[in-house]
């Protein structure tokens, strides 16, 4: 006897929060028998934990948007309570805390666009309405993206109602903020979440600038209290109950297409499973690149599309189990974004190296959720998010040594910037590199990120492009490499829209029924929208100027 | 509002859709190259691999040390202290063993790369006994390294260690004197080696052949910073010359200077007596670094197990995907011994409880976890998922593993 059904309706590749997430939408729109195979022995990908010596150590940035309060719940939060999964979530104390060590800033912000710019009017008077009504604005587009991805709009709405969205759509996050006239000072303590897009501000599209800016100042952001293994978990426990069959420690190696659509799913240990429907957490490189069987499945379009990409970046993270309370440490911020520079384009160049890392994020755990060590210690982490090209050429026998050097780097910085000394502190200590993404979750080139969110691979571009990157019938795509990109939230979405994918396409076959209307804004909406405004509206520009 | 003008502002979707588009237009249809991350990971955690045993030699009266030789000419990068885990199939039992690598780091490197672990005979110890009565030259083993964290740390630990082994815990401490004696590890090495009679030293040639290497190179070489220094005790052996008795606080104290780190491997019923001592000296956490010991082959011996279990028998159900089947298991035996006793596998590691590999879920029944080295997550512990090479079936169970 074999351990799987004759059949699935859908094998999801990867358990991460994406492919939970996948499932447990697919399992709301009417689907029952499907099969989860996680590579790794449990659940969550990146979002997960570790123990060593007795500590229990999260193994990723933490935070988790767009969960907001219980008055004022944002998407993903309205997500866990749909599904009836409840998260024990404890709220990050501050945004954030900037220092630039060679221009001498230093700012602490909190969520509420109100609190953070009076903390702005503060430092820098005369700046906090202008940085009150940016917010404002980026919380527009933030709606507006929220709105359309559920639902599109009319085609006037769209002009009228999603404005903001529209009209910065074509741009950078550096060309609107010069258009708000904020000077460089102000700019540059906008800027320190770039990284949690990991594209540099000058072709980061605003859209996913305004986006990350609204989520992250709205909400404020959480951590849970049995670290990120414990959403992965309680999603895991749900997609189980719900009738989905979940193996741990199984790797898909093959995917079968016949005349242009999936049948089934093969894993590394021999087991040949069928299926109508499958959702890849591996990235399409390696779909396409190896996976797909036979190899003439594999559409010109395919190879194109993943040739053109570029992988966004990777973590180069130290963990560290400190003996002494944050207080004894000197340890006062939750999170703080420290470098020499906040040009990121500067900092990009110099995340295409080993190091030093010139731009880093340390947190401490502890000042978010108590709960995270024995009382006395403290977990503190410090991160980098380089590329993962430089690391194609270590040898496998210099690795350790390249570990301790980063981390060296890493501390030795944190500790000039900061003033702490933790270094004789370290009780545990953990370097983890792109090369432990690959090993533990198969991330292609170990990337946690997905495909950079560019101007040339804009999030707008991808939502309109989406069916033509339909290249095999039935096969979607969950994971950080979804549209939203990166990020725990953004992986929850993506692993949804996946559903949504699948789910019209069940019924439609279900009903043998074409169903037009499941794009999510159109192509032609926006255009129509756009053509039927210029009549009026060139005129009044033209008047005004 | 307006960001540059009303038509340029309004066109962005579409200029950024017709640049994208125009992008994967113009891109190459050539073949995905390989990912090099994915290739030296593997290089790093190849997984299980085949390993032919090419030499077998005695290590003292009652231990042989065994090399190994990979099939395929690559063994991953280890450091000193780490472990290999083994297949093996013996009659109608599968089963995984971890022991920690006796051979030195550089070793496994160049032209003919071997590792080396040394296995003492353990009264009952299936493994063991196998390995000393059974395994030949010649032999094919699957094997998966490198595991463990119990390996110096720079960035943590102080360059002097004084290490305290007990018995068969002297393994590791062989590994880090060869790789000080080759010169890639800058550290002091003093291992107080604690045995029952001199006979049941093991590796002295090795340990000593390291100390006096060490000590000509630093002689010759400014800049060999390493030494090796070991001290057998021997608990009950009258005519030993040298320090004798059990390793005491008196001794450690006299062989530790200034910032010292302490490395513990032994037997698990040896770790509270240490454990005790260091608190005793004021030792800090991260001063005192303790290899992970299998669950003691006796399970009354575990803290908090309910002596009445002993000897008492139930049923396992064990779910694997969608088949189920029904094996037998004593109370006193981690459930992961019981699998193996079926013939199901299951890969554990470290067989202390700690590292996870054989995290498993308990659908119904009770288990006794044991205390020593419990290293489940908290969530885990919340939503009934287990460690099976640490916990004991109380009643009849059915859980569910990894298919493998």
């Amino acid at each position: 006897m074999g351990f799987y059904r004759n059949h699935y309706d859908a094998v999801i590749i990867g358990g991460a929060l994406s492919g939970l997430a996948c499932a447990l939408d697919l399992q709301a729109g009417g689907m029952k028998n499907i099969l989860i195979l996680e590579k790794h022995n449990l659940p969550g990908g990146l979002a997960t934990s570790y123990v060593r010596d007795g500590y229990e150590i999260e193994a990723t940035l933490h935070e988790m948007m767009g969960i907001g309060s219980e008055e004022d719940r944002l998407k993903i939060g309205r997500f866990f309570d749909d599904m009836g999964i409840d998260i024990d979530w404890m709220s990050v104390p501050e945004a954030y805390r900037y220092v630039n060590t060679e221009d001498g800033t230093d700012i602490t912000l909190h969520a509420g666009f109100e609190r953070m710019s009076e903390e702005i009017e503060k430092q820098y008077p005369g700046w906090g309405y202008a940085v009150l009504q940016f917010m404002e604005f980026c919380n527009k587009v933030y709606n507006s993206v929220n709105e359309l991805s559920v639902k599109p709009a009319g085609k006037i709405k769209m002009l009228l109602r999603h404005s903001e969205f529209v009209k910065t759509c074509g741009y950078s996050a550096e060309e609107v903020l010069q258009s708000f006239g904020f000077p460089k000072e102000i700019i540059e303590i906008l800027t320190p979440y770039w990284i949690y897009v990991g594209h540099p501000m000058k072709t980061l599209p605003f859209t996913i600038y305004a986006f990350l800016m609204a989520d992250y100042f709205r909400g404020g952001s959480k951590v849970c209290r049995n670290f990120s293994h414990e959403m992965s978990m309680k999603m895991e426990r749900k997609a189980e109950e719900n009738g989905a069959q979940i193996e741990f420690c199984q790797e898909v190696a093959k995917i079968y297409a016949k005349n242009g659509r999936v049948t089934g799913v093969g894993t590394a240990r021999g087991d040949r499973i069928s299926c109508d429907y499958v959702v890849s957490g591996a990235y399409p490189n390696r779909v396409y690149g190896s996976m797909i069987e036979p190899r003439e499945e594999v559409p010109e379009g395919a190879l194109r599309m993943v040739n053109a990409r570029k992988l966004s970046v990777s973590p180069v993270s130290v963990m560290m189990i400190l003996d002494g309370t944050p207080e004894e440490l000197g340890i006062k911020d939750y999170n703080i974004f420290s470098g020499d520079t906040m040009d990121t384009e500067e900092i990009w160049k110099n995340y295409h190296t080993l190091g030093p890392y010139r731009y880093l994020t340390s947190i401490c755990l502890n000042l978010a959720n108590p709960y995270c060590t024995p009382p006395g210690k403290t977990q503190f982490s410090i991160t980098a998010l380089p590329l993962a090209d430089p690391f194609f050429y270590v040898k496998e026998e210099d690795y350790f040594a390249l570990k301790r050097k980063l981390a060296e780097d890493m501390i030795a910085s944190y500790e000039k910037m900061s003033g702490n000394e933790i270094r004789s502190h370290i009780e545990e200590i953990e370097v983890e590199t792109p090369i432990t993404v690959s090993h533990y979750i198969g991330a292609w080139k170990g990337s946690v990120y997905g495909y950079s969110h560019s101007m040339d691979d804009h999030v707008v571009a991808r939502i309109q492009m989406k069916d033509e990157e339909q290249f095999i019938k039935g096969l979607a795509f969950a994971g950080a490499h979804g549209i939203s990109g990166n990020g725990m939230g953004p992986a929850i979405t993506n692993g949804r829209a996946a559903a949504r994918s699948i789910l019209s396409d069940f019924a439609e076959r279900a009903e043998g029924m074409k169903d037009a209307a499941e794009s999510e804004f159109a192509e032609e909406r926006l255009e129509d929208a756009v053509e039927s405004e210029f009549a009026e509206r060139s005129e009044k520009e033209g008047d005004a100027e | 509002m307006k960001i540059k003008g009303f038509f340029e502002d309004i066109r962005g979707a579409s200029r950024v859709t017709e640049l994208r588009r125009e992008n994967f237009r113009e891109a190459p249809d050539t073949p995905i190259r390989p990912d090099p991350i994915r290739k030296l990971s593997d290089q790093l955690h190849p997984g299980r691999r085949p390993y032919y045993i090419t030499d077998i030699r005695k290590s003292s009266e009652t231990a042989k040390t065994f090399r190994f030789e990979p099939v395929d000419g690559h063994i991953p990068p280890f450091q000193a202290g780490q472990y290999v885990s083994f297949s093996l199939a013996i009659g109608s039992s599968v089963l995984t063993r971890p022991y920690s690598i006796s051979s030195a780091p550089y070793q496994a490197r160049g032209q003919k790369p071997f590792f080396e672990v040394t296995i003492r005979r353990k009264p009952g110890g299936f493994a063991s006994e196998w390995f000393l009565e059974q395994a030949e030259v010649g032999m094919k083993l699957e094997a998966d390294l490198p595991f463990g964290q119990f390996y110096y740390e720079p960035l943590r630990d102080a360059p002097r260690i004084v290490a305290i082994a007990g018995g068969a815990g002297i393994t590791p401490f062989v590994s880090m004197a060869k790789e000080i004696a080759w010169g890639n590890l800058d550290l002091d090495l003093t291992i107080l080696y604690g045995s029952k009679v001199h006979t049941d030293i093991v590796c002295a040639k090795e340990l000593a052949e390291a100390e006096n290497t060490a000590r000509e190179k630093r002689s010759n070489d400014l800049y060999f910073k390493g030494s090796v220094k070991t001290i057998p005790v021997m608990e009950d052996d009258p005519w030993w010359p040298g320090e004798s008795g059990l390793i005491t606080r008196e001794l450690i104290e006299r062989y530790s200077d200034g910032d010292t780190s302490f490395f513990f491997c032994g037997p698990q019923p040896m770790f509270p007596y240490i454990s005790n001592i260091m608190k005793e000296m004021g030792v800090s956490g991260r001063r005192f670094r303790k290899d992970t010991a299998s669950q003691p082959a006796d399970a009354s011996k575990i803290p908090g197990f309910p002596k009445d279990q002993i000897g008492k028998t139930y049923k396992i159900t064990v779910v694997r995907g969608i088949q189920e089947e029904e094996i037998p298991a004593r109370a006193d035996e981690p459930v992961a011994v019981s699998l193996e006793r079926a013939g199901i596998k299951m890969d554990t590691h470290c067989r202390g409880g700690e590292c996870g590999y054989c995290r498993s879920r308990l659908l119904s029944g009770d288990l006794f976890v044991s205390p020593l080295g419990d290293g489940r997550r908290a969530e885990d512990k919340e939503m009934g998922w287990f460690h099976a090479c640490s916990s004991y079936p109380m009643s009849d169970v059915k859980i569910k593993i990894a298919i493998l």
